[in-house]
This record gives C-alpha cells, sequence and structure tokens, in this order.
C-alpha cells in the first residue's frame, strides 16, 4: 500500500506536469482549435447522413450531437501530451534518469497523466458547455446519479485508455521512433471505443468483437451511461468493466516494463 | 538556376535522406503499416455509415470515398517527397537553417529535401487503391479528354496541398517554440474537403475553396468526373487555385526568411 510520504511525492509530480500544460498554453490551445475542427468537420457530417432521416442506426439526430460531444470530452481529457511525454522519455533516453530514482515508472507516469488530465478535462469541459448551449435539442439527463456514474465513468475511461497509452508508449523500446505507433494506437481506439461512430453502427460481429476488447471502456461506457442507454444496474456492471480493464492492463503495463528495461539503450550521452 | 539543375539536386538530396531512413528500418515498415490502417480504418467509417443509407446529400459512396482517398493520396505525395516542410519549425528553432543559407542552392529545395516521410508511402498506395475503385465502381464515360484532365486535376490537387503545407509550416518563423501545433491545425482543416462541402455552411465553403483551397484537392474534382451538374466548370478554377497558392506560399516563405534570425549557438 502507497504510504502517505509517497502519495505526497505522485501528488507533486502531478501539479508539476498540470503546470507544464499551463505553461505550453498556447500550444494547447491551438492543438484544442484543431481538435475542434475535426468536431467541426464531423458534426456537419452526421447533420447531412440525418438530413430526411428519424433515425440511424438507433440512434435519433438529438441523441446523436450528445454523443459527440461525449466522444469529444472523453477524448480530450488524455490527450496527446500525456501520451507523447512517455514516448519522448523512452526515446530521448532520459528514462535512465528515471531508473535511478526512488519511484516507480508507471506510478509516476500516471500520477502525471491525472495532472494534466484534469486541466485538459476542466477546460472541454467549459468548452462543451459553451458549445452545447448553441446547439439545440442536446440531450442532458435528468437526474443527479446519472451524472455521478458518468463523471466515475470518465475516470474509469481515464485509466483504461493510460493502460493502453502506456503500452503502446513501452514499445518505443523496441522501435526507434513513437509517430507510427502512436498513429496505430489512436487509429485502433478510435474505431474500436465507438470514438468514430458508435459501436450499434458496426456490422454485428465486429461490435462482438469491439464489446470483448478494452478500448470500448473508454468512449462506449461514458456514452452508454450520459445518454441513459444503460440503467442503473447496468450502468454499475459496465463500470465493474472498466475496473477489471484498468486492472488488467496496469498489471500488463508492469510485465511489459520487466520486458523492456531489459532492451534499453540509450542514445547519446 | 536552370530546372534540370534544380531536379538535379533534388534527387541528390533526396538520395542521401534515403539512405538515412533506410538505416532505422523497423520504423519504416511500422510508419507505412500506420499510414495505411489509418486510412483504411476512416474507409470502414464510410462504410458503416453507408451500410445505413443510400446517399448523403446526393453523394453515393463510391464519390464520397474517391474525395476521401484524395485529401489521403496527395498527403501521401507531400510527405515522400516533401517532407521537409514539416521539419521548418525545428530548423528555425535549433538554428540549423544557418546551415542552407551558407549553400548556393534554392534554400526552399532544401527545406524540402531534409526529410522523408515514409508514411507517405502506406498513404500512396492505400489511397491510390480507393481512388482506382471509386473511379471502377462508377459509371464513368472515359475519352482521352477527360483521361487527361483527371491527370491535370491530380497534379494541381498535389501543389495546392505541398503549397498549403509549406504555408502553413512557415509560421515556424513568427511563433517561436509551438511545435509543429499551427502547422497541424492547418492541415486538420484538410478534414474538411474529405468530404462533399455542401454538407457545410456558405462561410466554410468559400474558405476552403479560396483561403485555403482544399475543395480543389478533393471536391471540385469529384463534381468534374462524376457529372455533378450543379457544379459544372467551377474545376476550371482548379489551375487557378494551383499557381495562387503556390505563388502565395512562396511569397509567405520568402518573407519568414527575411524575418529569420538565427539563434545563434
Amino acid at each position: 500500500m502507497m504510504t502517505a510520504a509517497q502519495f505526497k511525492m505522485y501528488r507533486s509530480i502531478a501539479n508539476r506536469s498540470l503546470q507544464k500544460v499551463l505553461a505550453y498554453r498556447i500550444s494547447y490551445i491551438i492543438t484544442f482549435l484543431a481538435n475542434s475542427i475535426n468536431l467541426l468537420a464531423i458534426y456537419f457530417l452526421w447533420q447531412g447522413i440525418y438530413s430526411g432521416r428519424e433515425v440511424v442506426g438507433g440512434y435519433s439526430w438529438d441523441q446523436m450531437k450528445t454523443y459527440l460531444l461525449v466522444t469529444f470530452l472523453a477524448n480530450s481529457v488524455l490527450s496527446w501530451y500525456s501520451e507523447s511525454a512517455i514516448s519522448g522519455k523512452i526515446l530521448d533516453g532520459s528514462v535512465a534518469v528515471d531508473l535511478l530514482k526512488p519511484i516507480d515508472f508507471q506510478t509516476a507516469r500516471f500520477a502525471e497523466t491525472l495532472g494534466s488530465s484534469l486541466l485538459e478535462g476542466g477546460m472541454s469541459t467549459v468548452l462543451l458547455i459553451l458549445f452545447a448551449t448553441f446547439l439545440t435539442g442536446v440531450t442532458f439527463p435528468g437526474s443527479l446519479p446519472v451524472y455521478i456514474l458518468f463523471v466515475v465513468s470518465l475516470l474509469g475511461a481515464i485509466v483504461v485508455k493510460f493502460g493502453v497509452v502506456y503500452l503502446a508508449a513501452l514499445l518505443c523500446f523496441w522501435s526507434t521512433g513513437s509517430m507510427g505507433i502512436v498513429w496505430t494506437r489512436i487509429a485502433l481506439t478510435n474505431l474500436l471505443s465507438g470514438a468514430l461512430v458508435p459501436l450499434a453502427f458496426f456490422p454485428d460481429w465486429l461490435e462482438k468483437l469491439a464489446l470483448l476488447l478494452p478500448f470500448q471502456a473508454i468512449i462506449h461506457t461514458p456514452s452508454m451511461i450520459f445518454l441513459q442507454q444503460a440503467d442503473t444496474g447496468e450502468s454499475l456492471r459496465l463500470i465493474g468493466i472498466q475496473l477489471f480493464w484498468g486492472a488488467a492492463l496496469w498489471i500488463a503495463g508492469r510485465a511489459m516494463w520487466n520486458w523492456a528495461v531489459r532492451q534499453v539503450t540509450i542514445h547519446g550521452g | 538556376m536552370k530546372m534540370s539543375q534544380m531536379l538535379y539536386l533534388y534527387k541528390r538530396l533526396y538520395v542521401q535522406q534515403l539512405k538515412a531512413i533506410l538505416e532505422y528500418n523497423k520504423d519504416f515498415y511500422i510508419l507505412m503499416c500506420s499510414a495505411a490502417l489509418t486510412q483504411i480504418l476512416g474507409f470502414v467509417f464510410l462504410w458503416v455509415i453507408y451500410d445505413r443509407i443510400p446517399d448523403i446529400n446526393g453523394w453515393r459512396f463510391w464519390e464520397v470515398t474517391f474525395m476521401y482517398a484524395m485529401i489521403f493520396l496527395t498527403e501521401g505525395i507531400g510527405s515522400l517527397f516533401f517532407e521537409g516542410t514539416w521539419r521548418l519549425g525545428r530548423l528555425v528553432n535549433m538554428g540549423e537553417l544557418d546551415r542552407y543559407l551558407l549553400r548556393p542552392v534554392p534554400v526552399v529545395l532544401q527545406v524540402f529535401c531534409t526529410g522523408i516521410g515514409i508514411n507517405g508511402l502506406g498513404n500512396l498506395l492505400i489511397g491510390g487503391v480507393i481512388v482506382w475503385q471509386s473511379l471502377v465502381h462508377s459509371p464513368i464515360h472515359w475519352t482521352p479528354g477527360k483521361a487527361a484532365i483527371l491527370i491535370l486535376l491530380f497534379i494541381t490537387a498535389v501543389i495546392i496541398r505541398v503549397s498549403i503545407n509549406l504555408a502553413g509550416n512557415s509560421a515556424a518563423f513568427w511563433i517561436r517554440n509551438a511545435g509543429n501545433a499551427f502547422p497541424l491545425m492547418v492541415h486538420n482543416l484538410s478534414d474538411l474537403a474529405k468530404y462533399p462541402i455542401t454538407l457545410f455552411p456558405q462561410a466554410i465553403r468559400i474558405f476552403i475553396s479560396t483561403v485555403l483551397p482544399y475543395a480543389f484537392i478533393s471536391f471540385y474534382p469529384a463534381t468534374y468526373i462524376f457529372g455533378k451538374s450543379g457544379w459544372s466548370g467551377w474545376w476550371l478554377l482548379a489551375p487557378v487555385a494551383a499557381i495562387g497558392s503556390a505563388a502565395a506560399a512562396y511569397g509567405i516563405f520568402r518573407y519568414g526568411l527575411s524575418k529569420y534570425e538565427s539563434t545563434g549557438n
């Protein structure tokens, strides 16, 4: 179990990463705008798809608008920054310094991720609420428990996404670049988590496959809860599955780290 | 400097980069595959949607995939042969551009050859296959004239793409230490041109037809090839857009270069 002193140490790591996002705020804002462009393109595409149609794939247009906003939020809480920070450490060799510190690498990276996620998530929420007020028909859930379950599921999504990102980043021990791995990770996550289209749109076999994989916990679960497509019992079950994947990926990350540090090649000096 | 000389220099510089890339061949394959995979998954997205509806705003599946793939295909050529534009930020911020200024070779040519985006090969292959399939699956009445115009539109598309990349990355002369964020935002705007521009409000349509003429890469060629009568004739402006964006991009680059002060280290 973590002692108080250790907790304080990891909290200061989280704090520092939060400050780093603040220091690079122009860069962050531009990246955020860039992501908003994607949202805009996808929004108008769906509007075109729904023109003259009431329901597509079991989703009404109002539900789809809500789905897009939830997806955007869930995707922006753990962004590019957290991701490139881990692989960057491995590629530029500064991981060597981390090996010397009496800190658990994985926990430290998770603390870092949480730190920046908090700020990024907060900013996204504010902007999304602004955005949502200009949209008509976005369906907000009416009861408090749904919001609580939603926030819990978002936290669960961060844990699962961190697990995926961490595993992908450790692959950089074996390759010498991160771009290809990151792109592949993003492409797979976007498709199988439901970030591109709700999983219900998939052909049957692909939907079944996606539900068996960890990715669905990142987007599918929070959106099901927010859109109230899952009742309270079902929501709790979905969050349970998130926790299972979070733990499984954490253990896998640990095993892979033990393998990876033995492959270490540090460039430069 | 004569054109033949420029081409010769380009070839020499390019081959040097190629040698460097082949040293790290693991990355070579990963990057190529990841680019192809990203594009295929986008294709799956369209396929899943079209499985449920026959058309979007009157555009059928293979017509939209054509536009979608043109964006990727031109990007592929951009990264494969002109990847250096994306390294401009680093060249400026690290003061590496000094070296280029000393050589009697056009700076822009050296910038173009600063790297090779091998991911472009994946985009080129998959994009090519999708464009080809789009043309095969659509009822097009082929004539030699039509084929010639298609090739012309393709060349203008590549010129527009590379010009916008150069112009966007020239922001490095003004914005210090922002990484690639600004040019990436400019690049992301091409997402809008993956789909028929008729989906968007008037302001966005005008924007991606004039300021950043991405629509001339995908949409206007598609209106010509698939005979969309409502837009006939607009594709004629593609060469104008290509020359305009090339001139503007080069102008911005030159102007930025005149503002360049070495970081001095």
